[in-house]
């Protein structure tokens, strides 16, 4: 029987982001498309109905020419942990089509338990979810290119980034397979931090010490995972929902965006207080 | 649906025969509900089911136990994991014709396969009883310490293969659901819906599991 | 008992709430409601993709000119996904956007099926590869009858590799000297090292081991040189907080991303390099030991620079006084400083006096063959055939005069002039070229000035494509001969990377050809073979495979193994010393147009998001191009918010483009990262050719440009043109 999974010690698998070394590219999102068979449509323009797990939003510091800056933030699902395991999309799934699995940190999405009520994606403060408001259509011959470890999604239901579990699960067979219970960091990856070119995604355990995230974001576990690194920020940190996606940028204005800030505030400075009250 | 002057009418003059009308009535009333009762019992256990399945044979009558007796490693012997950890499940055509070139023997069931697959190089189209749905995500090697037949159940020792039993709405086996209707199993390798894989889990790991346990 | 109406409902009723209980009771409503649940997630037309053994394997993507190594995963037959191959030397795992799509490419609806033959009503009917060579070779055959081998041509994508080399010894022993391949800014730069260095050679720019970068509007990190191996550079930078410095009229991602970006105005790039040049020369700040040692000339270059003062520069480039004099001086006390060109992804040529004037930068700095700068490398000679024996009639014909006039005359450095050659074809009376093989180009799309290479091709009366894909080019083909794709397929590719090393890799086919393609070298062999006579003698090989197990020999082998082979030994080229003197005199370029019915300058740029060569975009690419650059089917042109309101343009609404060549509807994207006066549009979109995804959307920057001719080399080195944009 797999006892496993309960002897395991509690991974919380997570990615830091250098925003400094992102180019904008857009090759985590086709990584992220391929690898998890993302439909398409023959317009994609409507951002509103084009799905995307992974997302460059582009950020601009608001200055006249020439003193503008421009910086892309790749955007997957952040895996919020929330305060207790209850990320705002779990909490408010009417059908347990998403939940949070507390020996990995990831937030599943059960594609045939979803009913298409979209109250996750009105929960979701990062646009991290997707609604498939059509049936996925390939043209001719190209479901040849499908994969076996994703299940391709059908109209009505919401979709978003996995963390490319379906790696983890594979990951954990082989271990298995070869007698062992535990990973190595390199094992699991996601498909967008394998691919990058400028190797700005560092993905793995944020609860390993060892692990490159741990060691870049040095996230404080016991306040929320706070990163106490410098540069080094999650997005809309005081709203509590403890997001696993960390971003690293020398750029003062990049940061900033990363919360709303008031003009008084220091950069990544959060009043305490405004934590209290989560419950 | 009677008014309210008809009663007043009727009653007085009805009292004696009226009872014994009455029961009769009820007998019959009794009666009929009882037909009716007994009919739909009979149609959701007996008829539903026949009319629910589907039977298919299989392309080959596959004799699991000459084969047991002939391996030397169980049923890891043709259903084996694959060096990565996943689990090849049925045999391919390729691994088969490794022993099944021409036929060893003068089987029926032999020489058709070889006749019909092997010969022309046609993968045989197997019917999977344990086939899940795509969402599902079974490790088989997380599962690897389990024996073989607590899901599959005797599959191994028999010497014929069963029809297989499509569902008509669902297109899956009858051995997901479990040969009886209402449910109701006395083996592990009964029924093999998520409520099973997560009423096993629950016992055995103190969890049922998150989703992306055992979904993909 | 009567069977009254009440005795029948009481009865029916008790019938019926029998009926109701039994049912409850039996498993039907409750299995039913199961199944039907589960019919509800089994629609037939969701693909269930099937399972199988995974396997991964390796090849060299040659989408682009990066040559990244692939690792591709299989599940039985089928290619799922490609990964960058993690001990490639070129990406070291990292992988593009366009080969991260590439299956797109191989089981996409675009794919050319069989062999096809124009019809008498402009559509293609199938025919067999044996119709469809015999029917080639016939063509040709009849041009060679008639002693006019040299009107046929070809046009290839790049002129390495064995298949380029092929297609070259066809034509030489068939008899005409038209091959004719396209030109990048690479190949430019290797004519200013002939030129000034007298060596032939390969160029890799060190950029990953340089500590201060001046890019002259470079992408960099936009698919330039080898896009993966770029980025992969750039972050090298980053984390040793080396310096890049863009010089470009627009906030590209490279600008973004540099640590200074000094906005220029278009086509005045060189006089900010001689502007540097003057300071440099001027202070004596240049590496005097290299200079004494590996150049001769420094008084002219110091004779030319004289007039380019901080003021004089400062008023032509728009860059301040202060920026030239401090990019200068950091310039020059860098220790390993380097200077690059080739605007965006470096597909179009740069003029030669810019290029020359940026070598003599590097050059004055000691940025030549050393490690973070500019490195000349002998290209690998693996290919080592002897010329084959032609007869009267290819030697006659070889004989001829090139049609474009390259390598002779007023270009005797420049091998190939493609714009030269649409111009030849394009003049007065009948085309000089009579057939014309189009192999890895779609010059229909890719060319500037679209019409007139439509008007080209119009002339041209027999072309043959073997495009995999149905482009622009295979749609106007009289005969199509489709090549496999490159992961059906073998290629060699040769690799210069920096610091010396040269790798020679093999592109092996990870799939079975999946449709009735074929080669391109294959075919050249097949129609060699029926054309027979010294032709066919020049071609021994039985096929493509075999022509390649041979001429890489011992190495064969081990490539098929291993993927990839480093040479051994350093292949740098000296050549001789750097010669100043031959530094082309400063020459303004300026667009197109004139200045006052055209008030606006438009230039392109480029992304990674957008493919905009031979090879079209893949439905993925498409989804991540943003709604500023796309939307529905409009293009949006980038304009500066001033100069906006200037002409009373706002945001998402239409306008008219109009440049001396063409005039377009576009939509209007305010951004404050362009300089005010010029306007930018995205190249790879407006596509008239492949399938709904991407035809029909946006506009073809190429339309909108024509070729700007430099006088030196003779190349198109177009980098913009004047316009206007009006309310629409």
């Amino acid at each position: 029987m797999n006892k496993t999974h309960n002897t395991q010690k509690a991974k919380k698998y997570g990615m830091v982001i250098d925003l400094d070394k992102c180019t904008g590219c857009g090759a985590c999102m086709v990584a992220c498309m391929a690898e998890n068979n993302v439909p398409f449509k023959k317009d994609e323009t409507n951002k509103l109905d084009s799905i995307t797990w992974m997302h460059l939003y582009k950020l601009t510091n608001g200055k006249a020419f020439p003193e503008t800056e421009i910086c892309y933030l790749p955007r997957p699902c952040m895996h919020c942990e929330g305060a207790h395991g209850h990320p705002p999309c779990v909490s408010v799934c009417p059908a347990t089509a998403t939940d949070y699995d507390h020996g990995t940190g990831i937030v599943s999405q059960i594609y045939t338990r979803c009913f298409g009520c979209r109250y996750c994606m009105g929960a979701c403060p990062y646009h991290a979810r997707y609604f498939n408001w059509w049936d996925p259509v390939w043209p001719e011959g190209m479901k040849e290119y499908l994969s076996p470890n994703v299940s391709p999604r059908m109209r009505g239901v919401v979709e978003k980034c996995s963390f490319c579990f379906h790696r983890y699960q594979l990951a954990m067979d082989k271990a298995y397979h070869e007698g062992r219970k535990e990973l190595e960091e390199h094992e699991y990856q996601s498909s967008c931090t394998q691919a990058c070119p400028a190797g700005a995604i560092t993905f793995g355990d944020l609860n390993n010490p060892d692990h490159q995230v741990h060691k870049i974001a040095r996230p404080d576990n016991e306040h929320g995972g706070k990163p106490s690194a410098t540069n080094v920020f999650r997005l809309l940190e005081r709203l509590g929902t403890n997001p696993k996606v960390y971003y690293m940028s020398s750029r003062e204005w990049v940061r900033r965006l990363g919360d709303n800030y008031l003009p008084h505030e220091k950069t990544g400075e959060i009043a305490l207080g405004k934590q209290k009250g989560h419950h | 649906m009677s008014t309210p002057d008809d009663n007043e009418k009727k009653i007085p003059s009805e009292n004696h025969d009226g009872e014994k009308e009455g029961n009769a009535t009820l007998g019959f009333a009794i009666l009929f509900f009882m037909a009716g009762l007994i009919g739909s019992l009979l149609v959701g256990w007996v008829v539903f089911p026949k009319l629910l399945y589907s039977q298919k044979e299989q392309p080959i009558d596959f004799n699991h136990q000459v084969h047991m007796d002939a391996v030397s490693d169980g049923c890891q012997s043709c259903h084996f994991y694959r060096e990565d950890g996943t689990f090849a499940g049925v045999p391919t055509l390729a691994q088969c014709s490794e022993c099944h070139e021409s036929a060893q023997t003068e089987d029926p069931n032999e020489v058709k396969f070889v006749d019909e697959y092997v010969t022309p190089g046609k993968e045989v189209p197997w019917l999977i009883y344990a086939r899940q749905p795509d969402c599902v995500f079974f490790s088989h090697a997380a599962h690897k310490e389990m024996e073989c037949k607590t899901c599959h159940g005797d599959i191994g020792e028999s010497t014929s293969l069963k029809p297989y039993e499509e569902n008509r709405i669902t297109g899956y086996s009858r051995d997901i659901w479990g040969d009886n209707i209402g449910g109701f199993g006395k083996n592990t390798w009964d029924s093999m819906k998520m409520d099973d894989c997560a009423a096993c889990h629950e016992r055995e790991t103190g969890s049922k599991g998150p989703c992306f346990q055992c979904h993909k | 008992m009567k069977l009254d109406r009440r005795n029948f409902l009481t009865l029916g009723g008790s019938l019926v709430a029998g009926g109701v209980v039994g049912t409850t009771l039996s498993p039907l409503p409750w299995k039913l409601m199961d199944d039907s649940a589960i019919w509800t997630q089994n629609w037939p037309w969701t693909p269930v993709p099937p399972d199988g053994a995974a396997s991964f394997n390796h090849s060299i993507c040659t989408l682009c000119p990066g040559k990244c190594g692939i690792t591709v995963k299989k599940v039985e037959s089928r290619a799922i996904k490609i990964e960058g191959r993690k001990d490639f030397p070129v990406n070291q795992g990292g992988i593009c956007i366009l080969g991260l799509a590439g299956l797109q490419l191989l089981y996409g609806p675009t794919r050319i099926e069989t062999p096809l033959l124009k019809t008498a009503g402009g559509g293609f009917k199938k025919i067999s590869w044996d119709e469809a060579v015999s029917l080639l070779a016939k063509k040709l055959e009849e041009l060679r009858s008639s002693g006019k081998p040299e009107s046929v041509a070809a046009l290839t994508g790049s002129d390495t590799g064995v298949t380029a080399a092929l297609i070259k010894r066809f034509l030489f022993a068939y008899g005409s000297p038209n091959f004719i391949s396209e030109q990048t800014f690479k190949d430019t730069y290797k004519i200013a090292l002939k030129k000034m260095q007298a060596l032939q050679g390969e160029v890799v720019f060190d950029i990953e081991n340089a500590d201060y970068v001046l890019s002259l509007g470079s992408g960099i990190i936009e698919g330039w040189d080898s896009p993966v191996k770029m980025i992969k550079a750039n972050s090298a930078l980053k984390t040793k907080k080396a310096f890049l410095c863009q010089v470009e009229p627009r906030l590209s991602m490279t600008a973004a991303k540099a640590d200074k970006w000094l906005p220029v105005i278009p086509g005045t790039e060189t006089d900010l390099v001689w502007g540097i040049l003057h300071v440099i020369l001027n202070q004596a700040l240049y590496n005097k030991e290299f200079v004494a040692e590996n150049t001769t000339g420094i008084e002219r270059l110091s004779q030319l620079a004289q007039p380019y003062t901080l003021e004089k520069v400062s008023a032509a480039t728009g860059i301040k006084s202060s920026d030239i004099l401090s990019v200068a001086t950091q310039f020059a006390k860098a220790a390993k400083p380097i200077a690059v060109c080739g605007k965006g992804q470096g597909s179009t040529p740069e003029s030669m006096g810019h290029i020359m004037a940026v070598h003599a930068l590097n050059a004055l700095m000691g940025s030549v063959n050393r490690e973070g700068g500019v490195i000349a490398l002998n290209p690998a000679s693996y290919i080592s055939w002897t010329n084959p024996e032609q007869d009267e009639t290819g030697k006659n014909g070889f004989g001829k005069e090139r049609v474009d006039g390259a390598g002779k005359g007023n270009y005797p450095d420049t091998p190939f002039l493609a714009n030269r050659f649409i111009s030849a074809i394009n003049g007065q009376g009948k085309s000089p070229v009579e057939a014309l093989l189009v192999s890895g180009s779609n010059p229909l799309y890719s060319f500037t000035d679209t019409a007139a290479v439509k008007k080209a091709f119009e002339k041209i009366p027999f072309i043959v494509s073997f495009s995999s894909f149905m482009d622009e080019t295979a749609k106007v083909a009289t005969l199509i001969l489709p090549s496999h794709t490159n992961l059906e397929r073998f290629e060699d590719v040769s690799l210069c990377l920096g610091s010396g090393k040269s790798v020679i890799g093999l592109s092996t086919p990870v799939v079975e050809p999946k449709f009735d393609t074929r080669h391109t070298g294959d075919a050249v062999i097949l129609l060699a073979k029926k054309l027979g006579g010294s032709v066919a003698n020049a071609f021994s090989w039985e096929s493509f495979e075999a022509c390649l197990t041979e001429t890489l020999g011992d190495k064969w082998e081990s490539l098929k193994e291993s993927g990839f082979l480093e040479n051994p030994e350093s292949l740098i080229a000296a050549g001789t010393r750097i010669d100043f003197s031959v530094v082309a005199e400063p020459k303004s370029m300026a667009p197109e147009g004139d200045a006052a019915s055209y008030p606006l300058i438009l230039i392109p740029y480029d992304s990674l998001r957008l493919a905009h060569m031979a090879v079209g975009s893949p439905p993925f690419l498409l989804k991540t191009v943003e709604d500023t650059v796309l939307k529905k089917n409009d293009i949006l042109v980038e304009i500066n918010p001033q100069t906006a309101s200037k002409l009373n343009l706002s945001e998402k609404k239409y306008a008219m483009l109009k440049t001396p060549k063409g005039a377009v509807r576009v939509k209007i994207h305010l951004f404050e990262g362009i300089m005010p006066g010029v306007i930018a549009m995205a190249r790879g979109l407006g596509h008239t050719a492949y399938d709904d995804y991407l035809s029909g959307k946006g506009v073809n920057f190429n339309e909108l440009i024509g070729p700007m001719e430099d006088p030196i080399s003779g190349l198109d080195v177009s980098y913009g043109i004047r316009a206007t944009l009006t309310n629409a």
